[in-house]
């Protein structure tokens, strides 16, 4: 086996943690059973790491091998990198989109290797049918790093893919090229969502959270839930603003519901807003066009954070979720965004 | 000398107030000093008896209370046993009714009032089987517009709702159920093939997110001998349970002998005129069918 590659198995396995170095393993489905048994996984990792790289040279392992269980260890590890979104979209009264994964993959893997000779793209194809892939990007004159490689997960027949942020920027626009040419779309547009956690990207952009719905079959009915109000405290102590809390759990409870919340990490919103004074004669409030603003949001986890702030606008939490470029036109938003931006940072 | 004056002018109100929060911690003082003080044994009994006779006072009051509603409900008792039934018919009543709107769902589009709207609840069948139920929270406002929804996102659920939500609700939620029931029943299809008929395939079934395109490599057995067989299925009518493409090929794409040739073409006409499920269906019995006449 060639040395580079022999070193790139090693590297690989060596980043594979001990407690989950047999499920990789088996995942991966490269090395049998009975040459699995021939490796005392007692040993220092680094004789294991040895071990597994020999037999690996026994079975004639390629570059694709090393670079589908590079993949397997990333859907282990998916927390460990940032992804991003697109979207793309197709023209008017384009025909049925009939998927073709194997052609899918085809296509996409020609467009890259004609633009650029030097480059490994590897699929594997993952639950709901979608697909993993990994591309290692090289030059006209350099072999493709192995180290450095882009993830992309892609779900069949919707408008969404997810990449991995690459650190080589400059091959962002071929990678949207490819893929949207394969899946046979016409444009491709980078969404403002970006976070570890590829699951929550999933569920804001495939509109999966927030799956509560009112039925005749259900057993509690919303009116039922408890309002959160201290049943146990002093019958002396009257709130003066219920009827605006239970407004706000209301609403609070309608757009988040009892689920946990995707995890987004950032968001960011443009914003249109006129400002709005009390005091008379103000500069900004004189002023005909409106402020145009960008909203960022940061948080270890945003929509949970948003949903613990009753008293935020229920408008903001649902244009949140709605589409990240929101243009608004109450300044009630803007204050909302103000109140929640301050809490955020804490 | 001002500070004296201004005490004595707000005295009233002021002093009042002073006056009236010494009173009190008076009084407090006092009642903790009634409490603390070393305990007069006879005062305690008498006190005591006190209470007890309170005690006893006010049960003779409530039993005599007690007995007046007795007397009085006596009277009505009549009436409010006709109230009772009453309100058992219309106890009875609302279950069936609520029994009633649970059991809609098996029509395939029921819903439930909201607060702002409607919740419609498509539930999705393929023969006789209830398969997933989807729900669209509709909001009845001047645009509707829909809440939020559980429709998988490569269904057209948005050139859908932009054709004929605002002007023909009842078209856009007829549309809406037969994509819906289409794609569950293909999906559906592919499922049963993958589960029930593993064993005729070779290599994995390929299969997109709408379940309309379908690729695999399947062996029947003819006289001993099993061949495979490409099959490549296209829907591309999305409202459709059966596939509007059917290519079999054989996988060396040599030519084939008469009979197999035969099946080929067969094969091709059962994939179109047949559900997935059921043609492999009836590739099984044909192998048992053959199984059971070798043996005679």
């Amino acid at each position: 086996m060639d040395e580079t590659l022999a070193e790139f198995f090693r590297r690989t396995i060596l980043k594979i943690p001990m407690t989950e170095m047999m499920t990789v393993l088996k995942t991966w489905n490269f090395l049998s059973e009975n040459q699995l048994q021939t490796v005392n996984f007692r040993q220092r990792k680094e004789s294991i790491v040895q071990d597994l790289v020999l037999l690996c040279e026994e079975n004639r392992a390629s570059l694709n091998d090393a670079a589908l269980l590079d993949i397997i260890y990333t859907q282990f590890h998916r927390h460990q990198k940032i992804w991003d979104v697109f979207q793309m979209s197709k023209g008017p009264g384009d025909d049925i989109d009939l998927f073709d994964m194997e052609q899918f993959k085809s296509s996409f893997k020609k467009i890259l290797q004609r633009a650029l000779k030097n480059v490994t793209v590897s699929f594997r194809d993952a639950e709901e049918n979608s697909v993993w892939i990994r591309i290692a990007w090289g030059t006209q004159y350099k072999k493709p790093n192995q180290y450095k490689p882009a993830y992309v997960v892609y779900y069949s027949q919707t408008p969404y893919a997810f990449t991995s942020s690459s650190q080589l920027k400059s091959n962002l626009p071929l990678l949207g090229q490819a893929l949207t040419v394969a899946s046979k779309h016409h444009q491709i547009v980078k969404m403002d969502l970006r976070s570890r956690y590829l699951d929550s990207l999933k569920a804001i952009v495939f509109k999966q959270y927030n799956q509560s719905f009112e039925t005749h079959n259900s057993t509690t009915s919303l009116q039922e839930r408890s309002l959160g109000l201290d049943i146990n405290m002093d019958s002396r102590i009257i709130h003066e603003n219920k009827v605006e809390k239970e407004r706000v759990q209301k609403v609070t409870q309608e757009i988040f519901g009892d689920y946990p919340q995707p995890r987004l990490e950032f968001a960011q919103y443009k914003l249109e807003t006129k400002f709005k004074s009390d005091l008379n004669g103000g500069i900004l409030a004189e002023r005909e066009e409106p402020l145009r603003c960008l909203v960022k949001f940061s948080s270890p986890h945003l929509l949970e954070a948003l949903k613990s702030l009753a008293p935020a606008d229920g408008e903001v939490i649902s244009s949140f979720l709605e589409g990240p470029s929101v243009i608004t036109r109450s300044s009630k938003v803007g204050k909302g965004i103000e109140e929640s931006r301050r809490t955020c940072e804490y | 000398m001002e500070l004296a004056n201004t005490l004595k002018q707000d005295g009233e109100s002021r002093g009042g107030v002073l006056a009236q929060l010494e009173r009190l911690e008076t009084q407090v003082s006092k009642f903790h000093k009634k409490l603390e003080e070393p305990q007069d044994a006879q005062a305690l009994e008498a006190r005591i008896h006190e209470l007890e006779r309170l005690r006893d006072n006010l049960r003779a009051e409530v039993k005599q209370r007690q007995a007046g509603v007795k007397a009085s409900t006596a009277n009505v008792e009549p009436d409010q046993t006709l109230e009772i039934s009453e309100q058992e018919i219309l106890e009875r009543k609302q279950e069936n009714v609520k029994a009633i709107l649970q059991a809609y769902r098996f029509t395939g589009i029921s819903g439930k009032l909201t607060s702002r709207g409607v919740c419609v609840c498509i539930s999705t069948a393929f023969e006789g089987n209830l398969l997933d139920s989807y729900f669209v929270d509709l909001v009845m406002e001047k645009p509707l517009w829909i809440h939020h929804h559980s429709v998988p996102v490569f269904i057209p659920l948005e050139e859908i709702s932009a054709k004929y939500l605002q002007t023909n609700t009842q078209r856009f939620l007829f549309v809406l159920c037969e994509y819906l029931n289409a794609y569950s029943g293909r999906k559906y299809q592919a499922d049963r093939l993958q589960n029930d008929f593993a064993a005729f395939l070779v290599g994995p079934l390929q299969r997109n997110s709408l379940c309309n395109l379908l690729s695999f490599t399947y062996k029947v057995k003819l006289k001993g001998q099993s061949f495979p067989f490409c099959a490549r299925l296209l829907y591309k009518d999305l409202t459709t349970t059966l596939p509007t493409d059917v290519t079999v090929t054989s996988q060396g794409m040599e030519a084939l002998p008469s009979t197999w040739e035969e099946q080929r073409a067969d094969h091709e006409n059962l994939f179109f005129t047949k559900p997935l499920h059921q043609v492999f269906t009836s590739f099984a019995r044909k192998g048992e069918k053959l199984d059971i006449s070798l043996l005679s």
